[in-house]
């Protein structure tokens, strides 16, 4: 079984950086979109999966990445590069200045906490002039979907990448200890707030280069879509479907629902909404520890996995 | 191993003029105790006198006034990971295992801060050796274990740490007399490895049956310290203890 996971994601690998010589450009376009979704939900898998702390903030890394590509191309007409870069910095500086406090809070708190900072940003950045204030920015064209899908490719492998290495590393196992019990984890010599406050960052490098690569595609960006907090919910669901606190699960997940999501929304239309939502109960209820969990356990409970999930909810 | 003898060292932990509280409110009133090496020293008292308090403020997670010279080194001015890296390691009240890890991660847990992956192991064999139950169970989750297996799980956990000096609190709380008493015994074999232990206690006999010296405490003070044998009889102890 170990043995075959690195060619079955070799070869995983290869056909998914295929797609654009093969596939149409709607496959092409709903690619870079899913593969976007990924990154966002593996970025939330460091801070809500490894951590344990369910960030509603992430919306927000994932908005200044996009306004700092926004803002370096139009306003400062420097490369894509360093908008890419600029955004990175400004998540990373967020996630420190806002996570030292924040992420003293646990639990439900913390949730409302990272919710209301997602708000107080789209009244910001609304207000700001560089940032073309609630008009928005409209960025110079690139019509090359290729190169996109093939970057939103490469990001999903670095994320994945680094998210493979905290599961083995030290760093990991102290995060791991933090969302185990954080009161257990500063006792055994973890510097929990250093440790919280890495992982948020790390978590917001990532939200924010896909929301930089996100903002170059589709050219325009204002503060509702950017800090849109449905793409922070959207993320927490791909990574819980898939298995939170996995290496795989999470792009498990996302590309999943994509896919779904856009199945239904051309198939049935006017109900697409509705069914997606039974999807996810379903999976909460049927599954609650992800898909990756389920395919480990499966061969060995059979039907009873599901079975003893129900009653675990006490339905 | 008689504490008279130990006295004669140079102490492992020096404590005076301790003084600590909760947002202004005193707690810890100028406490003094000495802890020399390979002894078990006993810390009595009952409900709210402040020995969590003191293990807090030792720990240094509470922050106070006063000197704390851990083998040569000031504590006072370091953070709780750093206090813990100069080998100062708490068993906390309830445990706060890793309840969903298995008894092998909870004791690696242990190790976090260490970078000799040879000694890790070696010491690891040596919990099993120390705490059989642990062998046996080294593949279980922490948390489907029994309180006093559990209690033996956070003592290991502890002593991966390599610790100079071992704070454990309220080691005996929920458990069997017969696990306590238990525990006790495992405690003698921690000193053989020349290991200080400062145990934390409501059960005043348990603790100083099995302690060398004993520290009681009253209301943030130190009312009375001595050889655990002479304080288990002393009536004073037993009036102040008891409130009575």
């Amino acid at each position: 079984m170990k043995a075959l996971q690195i060619p079955a994601v070799l070869i995983a690998l290869i056909v998914l950086a295929a797609v654009p010589w093969f596939g149409s450009d709607v496959l092409v376009q709903f690619g870079i979109n899913a593969l976007l979704l990924a990154v966002l939900a593996q970025g939330w898998n460091i801070i809500g999966g490894y951590t344990g702390y369910a960030s509603f903030g992430n919306s927000v890394f994932y908005g200044l990445g996009s306004y700092g590509v926004g803002i370096a191309m139009v306003q400062w007409e420097l490369p894509f590069a360093v908008g890419l870069a600029f955004g990175v910095v400004l998540s990373v500086a967020f996630a420190i200045l806002l996570g030292i406090p924040v992420l003293r809070l646990k639990g439900h708190y913390f949730a409302i906490a990272t919710l209301a900072l997602a708000q107080v940003m789209t009244a910001i950045v609304s207000n700001v002039k560089i940032a073309g204030q609630n008009i928005g920015l409209v960025l110079p064209p690139l019509n090359n979907d290729l190169l996109f899908y093939e970057l939103a490719l490469g990001l999903l492998v670095v994320a994945t990448l680094t998210i493979y290495w905290l599961s083995r590393s030290r760093f990991g196992f102290g995060l791991i200890a933090i969302r185990e019990n954080e009161e257990g984890a500063a006792v055994m010599g973890v510097n929990t707030t250093l440790y919280k406050v890495l992982a948020f960052a790390l978590s917001g490098v990532f939200s924010a280069l896909a929301g930089g690569i996100h903002a170059y595609w589709v050219t325009f960006i204002d503060p509702e879509s950017a800090f849109d907090i449905s793409l922070n919910v959207k993320m927490i669901i791909m990574a819980v479907f898939g298995g939170p606190g996995t290496v795989f699960g999470p792009i498990i997940g996302a590309l999943s629902l994509s896919a779904i999501s856009e199945f239904l929304s051309s198939e049935i239309t006017s109900i697409a909404g509705l069914f997606f939502g039974v999807v996810v109960v379903a999976a909460v209820v049927l599954m609650p520890r992800g898909l990756a969990d389920m395919l480990r356990r499966f061969r060995t409970t059979g039907w009873r996995y599901f079975a003893e999930n129900i009653k675990a909810t006490r339905l | 191993m008689s504490a008279v003898s130990a006295e004669r060292k140079e102490p492992l932990l020096q404590v005076s003029g301790l003084s600590a509280g909760y947002g202004g409110m005193p707690v810890l009133h100028d406490v003094a105790i000495e802890i020399f090496p390979a002894e078990i020293v006993a810390l009595v008292g009952s409900n709210g006198a402040g020995k969590t308090t003191l293990l807090r403020a030792l720990s240094r997670v509470l922050a106070g006034n006063g000197k704390i010279v851990l083998d040569r080194k000031d504590l006072m001015p370091l953070t709780p990971d750093q206090a813990f890296q100069t080998g100062l390691v708490q068993v906390p009240e309830g445990r706060q295992l890793f309840d969903r890890m298995t008894v092998q991660d909870n004791l690696l847990m242990g190790a976090f801060r260490r970078n000799d992956k040879a000694a890790v192991a070696r010491d690891l064999e040596k919990m099993y050796a120390l705490f059989p139950r642990m062998a046996e169970r080294r593949r279980q989750l922490a948390g489907s274990m029994s309180g006093g297996e559990q209690q033996m799980c956070a003592m290991a956990r502890g002593l991966m740490a390599a610790p100079l000096l071992l704070m454990i609190d309220e080691m005996s709380l929920g458990l069997a007399p017969i696990i306590a008493e238990q525990l006790m015994d495992v405690l003698a074999e921690i000193r053989k490895e020349g290991v200080t232990v400062l145990l934390v206690e409501q059960d005043i006999h348990l603790a100083l049956s099995g302690a060398d010296r004993g520290y009681v405490m009253e209301t943030g003070r130190i009312v009375h310290s001595g050889l655990a044998k002479d304080l288990i009889d002393d009536p004073e102890v037993q009036r102040a203890y008891l409130g009575l």
